[in-house]
């Protein structure tokens, strides 16, 4: 009883954040597909894996933070889990400084995740610059999305 | 240079007590904080703003430090063409009469391809005062090595020159300009020596001891602004002033 | 009338024309006509030099140790000949080569050495070498190598790893294989050794790498639990400047090779990379953005007396001291995209070399006087955009693609090879 109403208060809190931004569509419409609870798929549809950054900055935001309870909450119910924090940059900046604010970043989101009660023994963390770009594209659209910090399940 | 630093004082003031306030919440936050929400995330967050407000700051200081950098340069580059308008008036004999001084805006000039600027050194057949003309042309346009030796020239052939003391004062100033401490400090202590009565031989004085402490030979600086008063109790005020603020700076009793 | 082309040029005046030369195929052996080949190859790729296509020549027996006919290349445009002579030996060859200056119509230049065959690039790169410092006054640059990221696969699952290659592009050799991400290759004064950044196996953090160029033995340089990054050797080889990173940010640290003592140099809550000693391994210029955005900064080599250079609009990022010490080379990023710049290491002076979407990661040829770094164009359509090297002059004036076997970036330009 008591996981089917924590489940449902997930759901209305990510219809609610949809509201704020369309990144948030696609994990609105997947509540309502069938992931395993429990699941990588689950964390990654239901939770949200990645939080987004401004240019040049590691401060978490507004949004950046929703996502984050969210998987501190998830992250502690389901124990098993050890997660890998991946900084990324966008292109707009050199290799090296990048490497640098991606760590940078990695760790902001580590931080917050780990005065949300998550153990820091669970959160490792890893900069990958402007290396690994996803989605691959030179427009702001695609710069903005670059600028994340993405939990990696393991 | 003085009436510089007196203005700009106050403004650059303001930093360090910001930096104090700041300080101050760093070390209240924590307690604070943790009392009333017993939320670390709110103390990130402050300590994240903080380190902002810290950042901002520090890139406004290096801002500042530099435009008070270039402000003291062009400075420095005025008072020397400033110097030199009075003393081809003094050369003139008070009167404004005589010849033209060569041109006081020289500066401005410069770039038209001066085309006084003979090929011949002016070093063999030139005259006492178009060598040294020379010279003082380039220490302001900056050419601090071949002013030095146009100042060296002029000092060597015409020791006893009105304007030698003068001479040797900026041969000082060619090094003083390139942080050639060392050497700055023998020419400026052999123009106290040889030409304390020199109308330079105020500046001249005060600009030793700064290079000595500009050296970390405090107690020789301050000993050296001591002899001030006793030597040019005529100096002018501003020349004053700045002896009393070089012996502040440097901790002289 | 114009003045006639001369043998000589002085590359820091604002405007000149490329030496007209003539090159002939290097009699003797099968190998001469090659070596010819690769020295016209270096000298047109300065951008100083405009090689006179072989049809035009009218002497066509050139003998390579008595005088030529000067009139006969004098009136095809020629300010300088060059033509030389391969001989077998003993297993060995020996090379004699002449630059005649044919406006004089004397001898400007003449070598002469013997090598194995197999050293028959290196031998003609050592002679276009003496031409160049011959006519320029400057040392050359093209007995040297280049140290750069080869970049393949999709956008967003790139292939990097370290290439060595010689400056002209030729004799390529992979160094790492691949199969993790390996960046910013570096190469120590002697050529022996190169330092990298690469990622370990299974997603670990990145880490400073030394490694052997010839025998392909790496080694761990110094084992921290954060990210290290940023390696480059001081002009001595005896220690390697990097950033390490605790806890979220970098700082600069300082490792004795031998030894491997590490020492902190800079200590602050801002990101401090992309270190580089000066050519006198007295000081380091490094961009930290502890005033708010990445700017340039240079303290002494043991760490304090920090002092900001840039104060240009925009961000300053990579910088690197030129061998000859008088200039700092540099990425910039502003609004309008990015740029290759340098200035004097007092920030003075500052100039922009080039320009576009994407320029990055500068580094000097020997002689201080030639910049390679790379260029990348947008990506679109999932597919990752170009990403080429490029050399350009000092003065900015000439700018070419250097030729790679695939995408490259992160050249890092070799001492000249020691003979």
């Amino acid at each position: 009883m008591r996981m089917i109403k924590a489940w449902m208060a997930m759901a209305a809190m990510v219809v609610v954040a949809a509201c704020s931004s369309n990144t948030n569509d696609q994990q609105a419409s997947a509540a309502t597909t069938s992931v395993a609870p429990g699941s990588v798929g689950d964390f990654r549809q239901n939770v949200g894996d990645r939080v987004f950054f401004d240019t040049d900055m590691s401060t978490i935001n507004d949004e950046g933070r929703q996502t984050l309870n969210r998987q501190a909450e998830w992250l502690k119910k389901y124990s098993n889990y050890q997660v890998t924090i991946e900084g990324h940059c966008d292109e707009r900046g050199t290799r090296e400084y990048n490497l640098a604010l991606g760590e940078r970043r990695a760790n902001s989101a580590r931080q917050y995740l780990i005065a949300q009660g998550v153990p820091a023994a669970r959160l490792k963390t890893i900069s990958y610059g402007k290396e690994r770009p996803d989605p691959v594209g030179s427009d702001e659209a695609a710069w903005a999305r670059n600028r994340r910090a993405v939990s990696a399940l393991q | 240079m003085a009436a510089f630093g007196v203005k700009l004082l106050p403004a650059m003031k303001i930093i360090p007590s910001r930096f104090a306030l700041l300080s101050a919440l760093v070390l209240a936050l924590p307690t604070v904080a943790a009392a009333q929400r017993g939320d670390s995330v709110y103390v990130d967050d402050r300590l994240n703003q903080l380190q902002q407000s810290l950042t901002m700051m520090t890139g406004q200081i290096e801002q500042l430090q530099h435009r008070n950098a270039q402000l003291q340069q062009q400075l420095e580059k005025m008072q020397t063409d400033y110097e030199y308008r009075i003393e081809q008036l003094e050369k003139g004999g008070g009167g404004a009469g005589g010849r033209p001084a060569p041109r006081p805006g020289a500066q401005a000039a410069a770039p038209a391809a001066a085309p006084s600027a003979a090929p011949s050194p002016g070093a063999a057949g030139g005259s006492a005062d178009q060598l040294y003309d020379e010279a003082f042309k380039k220490l302001q346009d900056g050419d601090y090595a071949g002013a030095e030796r146009g100042f060296k020239t002029f000092v060597q052939r015409n020791p006893q020159n009105k304007l030698a003391g003068n001479a040797q004062y900026w041969l000082g100033e060619t090094y003083y300009a390139r942080r050639d401490y060392q050497n700055a400090m023998t020419a400026f202590a052999e123009g106290y020596k040889a030409y304390k009565a020199s109308p330079k031989g105020p500046d001249n004085l005060l600009k030793l001891g700064i290079t000595m402490a500009a050296l970390n030979r405090k107690s020789d600086a301050c000993a050296v602004f001591a002899r001030f008063s006793q030597d040019y109790p005529r100096a002018t005020d501003l020349q004053k002033r700045r002896i009393d603020q070089e012996r502040q700076k440097n901790g002289c009793g | 009338m114009p003045a006639r082309a001369q043998l000589t040029i002085d590359m820091t005046r604002p405007s000149f024309e490329p030496v007209p030369i003539a090159i002939v195929d290097f009699k003797g052996d099968s190998v001469g006509a090659q070596m010819a080949g690769v020295i016209r190859n270096d000298l047109q790729n300065s951008g100083l030099f405009r090689v006179i296509p072989q049809g035009s020549y009218i002497q066509q027996n050139v003998d390579a140790t008595s005088p030529p006919q000067f009139p006969s290349w004098r009136q095809i445009g020629a300010a300088g000949l060059v033509v030389g002579q391969v001989v077998q030996s003993g297993g060995n060859i020996k090379v004699d080569f002449r630059l005649w200056d044919v406006v004089v119509g004397q001898q400007a230049t003449g070598l002469s050495f013997t090598s194995q065959p197999s050293n028959w690039r290196r031998l003609a790169h050592i002679i276009a070498d003496a031409i160049y410092k011959r006519v320029t006054g400057e040392e050359g640059y093209f007995d040297t190598r280049v140290a750069y990221v080869s970049e393949s696969g999709p956008g967003n699952n790139r292939t990097k790893r370290i290439a060595i290659m010689d400056q002209d592009g030729a004799n390529n050799r992979y160094i790492t294989d691949g199969r993790t991400i390996a960046l910013t290759p570096r190469f120590s004064p002697t050529l022996q050794e190169i330092v990298y950044m690469a990622y370990g196996e299974n997603n670990t953090p990145p880490r400073v790498y030394l490694q052997n160029v010839d025998s392909g033995r790496r080694e761990l340089l110094g084992n921290f639990p954060g990210m290290s990054f940023a390696p480059r050797f001081s002009p001595d080889g005896t220690k390697v400047v990097m950033s390490i990173s605790a806890d979220g940010n970098s700082d600069l640290y300082e490792m004795d090779v031998r030894g491997r003592q590490l020492r902190r140099l800079t200590n602050t809550p801002a990101i401090d990379t992309s270190p580089c000693y000066s050519n006198d391994g007295t000081q380091i210029v490094f961009n930290s953005d502890r005033g708010g955005a990445q700017q340039l900064y240079v303290m002494s080599s043991g760490g304090g007396g920090e002092r900001r250079i840039s104060f240009g609009e925009g961000r300053y990022a990579t910088p690197v001291w030129s061998p000859r010490g008088d200039f700092i080379a540099f990425t910039k990023i502003s609004s309008g995209g990015f740029g290759i710049g340098v200035m004097r290491p007092d920030g003075s002076g500052e100039r922009t070399l080039a320009s576009g979407f994407l320029v990055e990661g500068p580094t000097w040829a020997p002689n201080g006087r030639v910049i390679m770094f790379f260029r990348g164009q947008p990506s679109g359509g999932g597919r990752a955009g170009a990403v080429t090297l490029h050399q350009v002059d000092i003065t900015g004036r000439f700018e070419r693609q250097v030729p790679t076997p695939t995408d490259a970036s992160d050249p890092a330009w070799s001492p000249l090879i020691p003979q």
